[in-house]
């Protein structure tokens, strides 16, 4: 796994610039000897808004002029504010960037970014809520890294349980803790809502005795501690132990790969678990699916 | 939205157009309370439509003013005719006047270089900055509506913020400039009758009421609030997001540049800048009934306008908003629909009911009112559905004229800061991203309390107490 994250995109929202998220790619970059492409999203839904409540009131050619010359000032500031700093990150430190500026919704542009698979790695900030739909987070093939602004330690916590196949979290968690030089945790969570297990093509079992789940788990933490890792091992909601867990430790990072969890009265898949964790997680998130 | 800029016809939509026909039809069946006609009972089914029309806005909220001017003769509730002639009210040809005078201050850019003039004397700290733009925003909006000041200033004050390197929903500088903007055109807006139709809506319901009143009177009514109101709200924004930056050096780079790039001024602006004077000398001495009145003052400068040449008809069609003449059509026909029927003063008694006889009661009651409805929807819709309800309350009322009660809904009506969709001005300000939804919800429902507060002041002890309306 020779250099895991070659080549980073740093997309920032017109609506969100993420300091944190850019001097994190530093950091990654100059461990990773990454080459970073920054994209500057000038938010279309922002203008549309602004035009809806003003239609009756504003003609379309007064629309159209505040339209261009707002479109101006974002050009402006991702000239002025985005890429000067993005300068005086990445060239004192000698790291190859180029920046593009592009009208769009967020996500829609995250979605096209990963469907042409230039990047190893997209890290992006995150403020009160994320900015991308989760349903990308479910889908993406390409890691997506949420950096958070409140400061954790050096520990890297990664998730596996039984419903996840648990096949690329610990590989780029230990690859991530050799490079970075953090302290690695595996966290093992038996789900109870959801007692199957999931192999590592993704398919879920029939209904597991917690017994059973339990002792897959074990197996799971002995194979760890054999390549020199610790874990520990939880019982309860996979989302709710994360966050418990991820707390406690106070991890600088959390490790999270595609759980395959099914909730709900008539057991209908409501892929919440990302949503959750992203929300209620104080910490920066790595996605790996 | 569609592509195309037409409205798409999605579940939610549909839902809010059966709803808004099933209000009219559950009052067309229920038969009405009494002391109230068929007509009247109508009226609000067609006033409760409108209100869910422009709160959900599945189409155009000039559509719902049309749709207000056909409902009243097909249910039976005014004639075509009556419905008609109340659109054909002098305010709306003074809407048309300043519109065309508004247009041509922005083909000019005169309203550009009076923005930076005003912006450059106040370059003194970061603090007098944004008490600048919010000087600067009021002031224009005393001669051209207020979406038009908002418009124009966010260009300029972000292009400032920018060199400024003001980081979006970061900085409080940014923050605060920007809310600047939209405050200060909403609050400017409350002073003169150009400032939002709103304030021509009032004047028109008035004179259907047999109530005159010029340009001067409406400023002697008005002006008391924007003065206190500016520095009032300047303080709060400064409470609430505390300014972090110290040096203003850079914005004042900034504005000399552009002032640079304007230029000297044109002839053409020399002769606008002469033109709107005149209109508004013309306005406020010579625009009570006994003179010329509003309208042919406004005619008479956007006729001029043509007549040196600083305007075309091509410009004409850019800049007038037909739409708003469209949605003034319709508020107005419903503020008089309300008014004939009786459904305004029978409302007005309902709440009379629950306020009681305390007159102070009564018109907190009505501003507080105004200023929820205005957050949540068009104002000049807003202004429209209470107005009826004021003027309700001022013939069941001893103590409250109608006057006092047209000028507390009207001067209620520009308050709306809380939301994004509350007014033009807050999403054109918004769309700079310079502050989140979660800003202007906290910094306007303060500012909104706080205006509150002083037009209540202001309706107790200036306009009741001192000028006796």
């Amino acid at each position: 796994m020779v250099n895991m994250f070659e080549k980073i995109l740093l997309p920032i929202s017109s609506e969100f610039y993420p300091r944190n998220a850019m001097e994190r790619c530093v950091f990654l970059a100059e461990k990773f000897g990454s080459s970073i492409k920054i994209l500057y999203i000038i938010e279309e839904k922002t203008l549309e808004k602004a035009e809806k409540v003003s239609e009756v009131y504003r003609t379309q050619y007064e629309k159209e002029e505040t339209d261009n010359s707002m479109e101006q000032k974002y050009l402006s500031a991702a000239d002025r504010i985005i890429f000067e700093d993005a300068k005086k990150f990445f060239d004192g430190k000698d790291i190859p960037f180029d920046g593009k500026v592009v009208k769009g919704e967020f996500s829609d542009v995250i979605k096209d970014e990963i469907e042409r698979r230039q990047y190893d790695l997209i890290l992006m900030g995150f403020e009160k809520g994320c900015l991308l739909h989760y349903r990308i987070l479910e889908n993406s093939d390409v890691p997506i890294w949420i950096e958070s602004t409140a400061e954790g330690r050096k520990i890297i916590l990664a998730v596996c349980s039984n419903l996840a196949p648990n096949q690329k979290v610990p590989g780029i968690s230990i690859e991530l803790s050799r490079k970075l030089g953090w302290e690695l945790h595996i966290l093992y969570v038996v789900d109870t809502q959801d007692s199957v297990e999931v192999d590592e093509m993704g398919h879920r079992s029939g209904r597991k005795s917690e017994e059973e789940l339990i002792s897959a788990g074990k197996n799971f933490l002995e194979e760890m501690m054999k390549k020199g890792i610790k874990g520990s091992m939880k019982k309860g909601i996979l989302e709710r132990e994360t966050v418990k867990a991820a707390k406690e430790i106070g991890a600088g990072l959390v490790v999270v790969g595609r759980e395959h969890k099914k909730t709900g009265i008539v057991g209908l898949s409501f892929k919440t678990v990302k949503k959750k964790l992203v929300e209620r997680c104080n910490y920066s998130i790595l996605f790996v699916n | 939205m569609r592509e195309d800029g037409g409205y798409s016809f999605n579940r939610w939509n549909i839902f809010s157009i059966l709803i808004s026909f099933l209000a009219i039809a559950v009052f067309y069946i229920i038969p009405p309370p009494s002391g109230l006609s068929h007509e009247g009972w109508l009226m609000i089914g067609i006033l409760v439509m409108a209100i869910i029309l422009w709160i959900t806005t599945p189409i155009p909220i000039a559509v719902t003013g049309l749709l207000i001017m056909v409902m009243q003769p097909l249910l039976g509730v005014e004639a075509a005719e009556d419905v008609f002639h109340s659109f054909g009210n002098q305010a709306v040809f003074f809407l048309v006047g300043v519109f065309i005078l508004a247009g041509a201050i922005e083909k000019h850019g005169l309203h550009r270089r009076m923005a930076l003039k005003f912006l450059s004397m106040f370059e003194k700290s970061p603090r007098m900055f944004t008490f600048g733009i919010m000087v600067s925003s009021a002031s224009l909006s005393f001669i051209m509506p207020a979406h038009g000041v908002a418009a124009l200033l966010l260009p300029i004050v972000a292009s400032i913020l920018i060199a400024m390197k003001a980081i979006p929903k970061q900085s409080n500088f940014g923050k605060v400039s920007i809310l600047a903007v939209a405050y200060g055109s909403s609050i400017g807006s409350l002073g003169t009758p150009i400032g939002g139709a709103r304030n021509a809506l009032t004047i028109g319901i008035l004179a259907n009421e047999g109530i005159r009143i010029s340009f001067f009177e409406w400023m002697k009514y008005s002006m008391p609030v924007v003065f206190i109101a500016i520095p009032a709200v300047w303080i709060i924004l400064q409470m609430v997001f505390p300014i972090e930056i110290e040096n203003i050096s850079e914005a004042k780079k900034e504005i000399e540049e552009q002032v640079g790039k304007m230029g000297g001024i044109s002839r053409d602006e020399i002769i606008v800048s002469a033109i709107l004077l005149l209109t508004v000398l013309l306005w406020i001495f010579f625009s009570s009934p006994k003179y010329m009145g509003l309208a042919v003052i406004s005619l008479i400068g956007s006729i001029l306008l043509f007549f040196t040449g600083s305007i075309s008809w091509e410009d004409v069609e850019k800049r007038v908003p037909w739409g708003i003449i469209l949605l003034y059509g319709g508020a107005i026909t419903l503020g008089v629909g309300m008014s004939d029927t009786g459904a305004g003063a029978w409302i007005a008694d309902m709440m009379l009911n629950v306020a009681g006889n305390n007159v102070y009661m009564v018109i907190l009651s009505l501003i507080m009112f105004t200023v929820l409805l205005t957050n949540v929807m068009s104002n000049v819709g807003a202004v429209a559905t209470l107005l009826p309800i004021g003027l309700g309350v001022a013939a069941g009322f001893s103590g409250i004229s109608p006057l006092l009660s047209s000028m507390v809904v009207a001067l209620s009506g520009g308050l709306a800061f809380m939301f994004v969709i509350s007014t033009p001005g807050n999403a054109i300000a918004y769309s700079s991203g310079y502050f989140s939804t979660r800003d202007l919800m906290k910094g306007g429902s303060i500012v909104n309390l706080s205006c509150i507060a002083i037009i209540f002041a202001i309706a107790i002890i200036y306009w009741r107490g001192i000028l006796g309306i």
